[in-house]
């Protein structure tokens, strides 16, 4: 049988789904509306020989199951051997440099704050007991609780006793600590404050939260459990090797190719039409686009359920991170500590993390933004000519909806508060800025086709997860219009280089 | 040396329930204040002559109908009186009135959205059916997840069940509700802020959060719980104060045998060989009883009554980090004559049901982002009620009590919460400025002012860091885990010693829920 499947978006979960179906026999053809592959993933130039390898900054996340299964590692993907290290900028003092390898992190703190050795290995222990529940939980398409079938019981039973197994104690522990803030969660163990800081940001990503944020606890948990090695080369390595693995298996790659809309007919899927006004005929359309844009934009709403269409723009993806790319005419040298590092991070207190956020809620940029700093160009020096070095930076938090708009002064705005607060810590910086990039969550909506800008197709949220993610009737990849299935961040697991939803939906189809 | 069967440490609502419940199955019961009245929170008191002020709670919705029932409240005087409008002035000289009738909601609302007008009934279908999901939870003595008990394991398959039994979308509500915050879930419904900001703040109320925090979406619905007579969503005022709510519990208990004791503040359970037998009175009086049921919050039963050698030190951490953080205070005000609004002069229906000063959602918010770094708001949120308009047996002739519930006002202050009453009357003119916004000449009709901060709640009601809930109602606080996961059945580690107040499911407010389970859990287990 070699029914042809549509894949629409070539990021790194439609070409991870490419690649699934196709090694499962499928004729594959996958749609991708920018010249290049990688959506987030991919390489970012800012300016003329200068480049990102990849909006975003972590590929820990990518799963090993799906580099397994798609047998990366034939196709160019290697896992870097250095443990993470990341480095807590202060302006006084040496900071914190928090490393995955724990000797390092338990000495690190043994000179930065010695109490917070033990209660460091508590948490460790403790993160070990539920990792497997957690890894289970993101490698599997979610549960369907509401679903009266026996399959479907007999899952929820397996999970469920697989949650008692853990034992009564972490159990409740766990119940009791996710719905909780981060900050709120972190004080109970640790006292130094900057270590808080550091702990708590990850959880930020992808939500609309602070550190204060009720359920922060459980988006700090899904990213904290499911990291792993890093791939060496970045984001744009990792699009490499799926696409590798993608075109060896027989998926017809287009790009530069516009999806204008899908044909439906009587509530099936009966073909793709482009934006050149070609017509590919297909039954079959797997979309890893947001699920805003598969289902309000590329879904004509005559064809759309009206409920279902109200619940799907209900879907709260409010981007509040911005891009800044700087092109150095050196290193980015810090106060904080010698040497050079690859990643580094602000915020040196939990409050200067809400404050940042409390910006948002009024539609305003922060004032001193969070920043999680790279130089890529440490580990590939290709990135930037010879000697010179690129910096890419997250910026939190910049808000979709900005009062007046995002004017080019807001930009600049936006830029300048982001190197004001990076120069704190790097007093040379300015001077060696050849070039700079500010990219807006408009501008990344405008760019990428990201629904609000949102890096993660819609916010982490405990009501946004598993099966209620994007809504409760297309969490298990199929949705109400017969032969579409959806596989972006949008869905179960959620966003990040993670290769999951794109791989489950593929299972799925 | 006179013995009880039970002896119930603090009278207020939730400890008279449970004396009374005790009594009527025939058990010698005492119960033990620390001050002169009864009622705990629920208290009236005349701090003004010819003034009775509701001092801390000031409306009531959330009574159990069945404790009114059996522990036959209106024969022992309890009337309450409802509330029929929630008002809502707006400094721009617009104002929103809702009522009982929908119909006339409808009307009020349409003038800022036609839209919202017609969504707001499909609002109410969806908000009873969760009411009526987790109605029966508050019924139930929470099951722990981690027994292995048969019955536990019973009621958590039920209650699985009920939860499957909503089907995809009810679920899916279930979960929005559950974890939301309160302006997110609002926005899924409707579109004006002159609806959704007084909304909203029923899901902050008592709790040390913002309308955009996630998890207050719940907090909503806990207050959309109450029912007066079977009827969803009312409230009331009780005749006499909230104080006669207190009144006529007690008056059941003693009518049932209940001893009451005013004046008798407890130095400490008395504890021997692991087993509470008693307690000693501050002035060293000890009296015996067969169990000793603490109405007063977790921490202070714990760290204070029974003591931290007394328990495993494990405990004693979990019983710290169970988090009170009193978020608001109260203004009293004795008024010459009743306020007039600017947006709607005069005296009029809409005075006599609750007022709320929350504009937006951006200014409630503002006024937690304060609350957040140690200040009180500067623009509070207000919810203000004039009961003498409605009970005048309350004030004299022609004056008026103005009760005034003010949030957010942070127990921690960034000077330290010992420093709050050099700041007492800074924060009532806070709120006489804020209402000065919308009554231009308040000013002038204020014959008396009484402020009570979080400090002061915690001083003079022994509520621990001013929390009006014992201890805040967020999801980690809840249920099986309130006030802790392993005892959340209203038992304590401590042999005989039972709590059953407002620190134990399903919460605070003048529910009564705590101290009828907690008293029900008692002779069902054959514990008194």
């Amino acid at each position: 049988m070699s029914e042809k499947v549509i894949v629409i978006g070539g990021g790194h979960n439609g070409l991870t789904a490419a690649a699934t179906l196709a090694r499962h026999g499928r004729s594959v053809v996958l749609l991708e509306k920018r010249s290049g592959l990688g959506g987030l993933a991919a390489p970012f130039e800012i300016a003329d020989g200068y480049r990102v390898p990849g909006l975003l900054h972590d590929t820990d996340r990518f799963r090993p199951a799906v580099a397994r299964a798609l047998e990366l590692h034939q196709h160019g993907l290697q896992w870097r051997e250095t443990p993470r290290t990341e480095l807590g900028l202060s302006a006084k003092g040496r900071g914190v440099l928090l490393s995955s390898n724990r000797e390092a992190m338990a000495q690190e703190l043994q000179q930065h704050s010695p109490s917070d050795v033990q209660p460091y290995h508590r948490l460790m222990t403790f993160l070990d007991s539920i990792r497997h529940i957690v890894e289970d939980l993101f490698d599997s398409p979610p549960p369907a609780p509401a679903k009266r079938e026996l399959g479907e019981a007999i899952k929820m039973l397996k999970k469920g006793w697989a949650f008692r197994r853990l034992g009564a104690e972490t159990m409740i522990e766990v119940l009791r600590i996710a719905p909780m803030c981060i900050a709120d969660w972190l004080n109970e163990h640790f006292e130094s404050a900057h270590l808080k800081a550091l702990l708590a940001s990850p959880a930020l990503l992808g939500t609309w939260m602070g550190p204060w944020s009720a359920g922060s606890t459980t988006t700090w948990l899904l990213d904290e459990l499911t990291r792993g090695r890093a791939v060496a080369g970045g984001p744009a390595a990792l699009v490499d090797s799926l696409r590798r693995c993608a075109e060896a298996a027989g998926v017809e790659i287009r790009t530069g190719c516009p999806v204008r809309h899908l044909q439906l007919e009587n509530g099936r899927v009966r073909g793709v039409e482009l934006e050149s006004g070609e017509t590919i005929e297909t039954a079959s359309v797997l979309a890893t686009t947001d699920a805003q844009t598969t289902f309000l934009e590329l879904i004509r709403p005559a064809d759309l359920g009206v409920e279902f269409a109200e619940r799907i723009a209900n879907v709260r993806s409010r981007g509040l991170v911005a891009k800044v790319h700087l092109a150095l005419s050196g290193p980015l040298e810090n106060t904080t500590r010698p040497g050079s590092f690859e990643r580094m991070r602000t915020g040196e207190h939990v409050d200067d993390l809400e404050r940042a956020f409390d910006a948002v809620k009024y539609r305003q940029i922060s004032e001193r933004p969070i920043l999680d700093v790279w130089v890529p160009s440490l580990e590939d020096s290709s990135l930037a000519p010879k000697g010179h070095h690129v910096v890419s930076i997250l910026a939190q938090f910049a808000p979709y909806d900005l009062e007046g708009g995002w004017t080019d002064a807001a930009r600049v705005t936006l830029g300048d508060r982001v190197v004001d607060t990076l120069a704190e810590y790097a007093p040379g910086l300015k001077k060696r800025i050849v070039a700079r990039q500010v990219l807006s969550p408009a501008d990344l909506e405008g760019e990428l086709g990201l629904t609000g800008g949102h890096l993660y197709h819609g916010e982490h949220a405990l009501d946004q997860l598993a099966f209620l993610r994007p809504v409760f009737d297309c969490a298990h990849y199929r949705t109400p219009i017969e032969g579409l299935i959806v596989g972006g961040s949008s869905c179960h697991p959620g966003g990040g280089l993670t290769g999951v939803p794109g791989w489950l939906a593929a299972k799925a189809l | 040396m006179a013995h009880y069967d039970a002896i119930i440490i603090g009278g207020g609502h939730n400890g008279l329930v449970s004396a009374a419940v005790l009594a009527k199955a025939g058990r010698k019961v005492l119960v033990l204040e620390r001050r002169h009245v009864l009622g705990g929170a629920a208290v009236t008191e005349e701090i003004y002559p010819g003034f009775k002020y509701s001092v801390c709670s000031y409306v009531v919705s959330l009574l159990r109908p069945e404790i009114i029932r059996e522990l036959q409240l209106p024969r022992f005087g309890l009337e309450i009186l409802p509330l029929d409008c929630s008002f809502l002035p707006l400094p721009d000289g617009r104002s929103l009135a809702r009522w009982g009738d929908a119909e006339r909601t409808r009307a009020e609302v349409s003038k800022f959205s036609a839209r919202d007008a017609e969504r707001a009934s499909q609002f109410g279908h969806a908000m009873v059916r969760m009411g009526q999901l987790v109605r029966p939870i508050l019924k139930m003595v929470p099951p722990s997840p981690g027994s292995m008990n048969p019955s536990q394991l019973l009621d958590l398959l039920q209650l699985g069940r009920r939860f499957q039994g909503l089907g995809p979308e009810g679920l899916a509500l279930a979960t929005k509700m559950m974890t939301m915050s309160a302006a997110d879930f609002l926005d899924e419904w409707f579109e004006s802020e002159a609806l959704k900001a007084p909304m909203s703040v029923s899901g902050i109320i008592g709790t040390f959060q913002g309308v955009r925090s996630p998890g207050t979406a719940y907090v909503l619905l806990h207050h959309y719980m109450g029912e007066i007579d079977g009827a969803y969503r009312s409230w009331g005022f009780a005749k006499g104060g909230t104080g006669a709510i207190s009144n006529a519990i007690a008056d059941s208990a003693r009518h049932f045998g209940a001893e009451i004791r005013t004046e008798a503040p407890i130095g400490r359970v008395r504890i021997e060989g692991g087993k509470a037998t008693g307690v000693i009175l501050e002035n060293g009086d000890e009296i015996a009883a067969n169990v000793v049921v603490s109405g007063v919050d977790p921490h202070r039963t714990f760290l204070g009554l029974v003591g931290e050698e007394h328990l495993d030190p494990d405990l004693v951490k979990r019983i710290r980090r169970f988090k009170m953080r009193g978020s608001s205070g109260k203004v009293n005000l004795a008024l010459d004559r009743a306020p007039s609004f600017t947006c709607r002069p005069g005296d009029g229906p809409h005075i006599r049901g609750d007022i709320a000063i929350a504009p937006s959602i951006d200014y409630l918010e503002r006024a937690y982002d304060q609350a957040k770094y140690g200040e009180f708001s500067t623009r509070p949120y207000l919810n203000v009620v004039i009961p003498s308009l409605t009970d005048p047996s309350v004030a004299p002739p022609g004056k008026h009590v103005m009760s005034c519930f003010v949030q957010y006002a942070p127990y921690r202050i960034k000077e330290g919460p010992e420093h709050w009453p050099e700041k007492r009357e800074a924060f009532g003119d806070t709120v006489v400025d804020t209402l000065e916004e919308y009554i231009p000449d308040i000013r002038d009709i204020i014959l008396h002012r009484q402020v009570l901060s979080p400090w002061d709640l915690e001083q003079e009601f022994g509520l621990t860091e001013g929390n009006i809930f014992h201890g805040e109602l967020s999801l980690e606080q809840l249920f099986f885990l309130r006030p802790t996961a392993d005892w959340s059945r209203y038992r304590t580690p401590v042999r005989h010693l039972w709590m059953c107040g407002s620190g134990t499911h399903p919460g605070g407010g003048i529910m009564g829920a705590p101290g009828w389970l907690a008293a029900r859990e008692m002779l069902r287990a054959g514990g008194v």
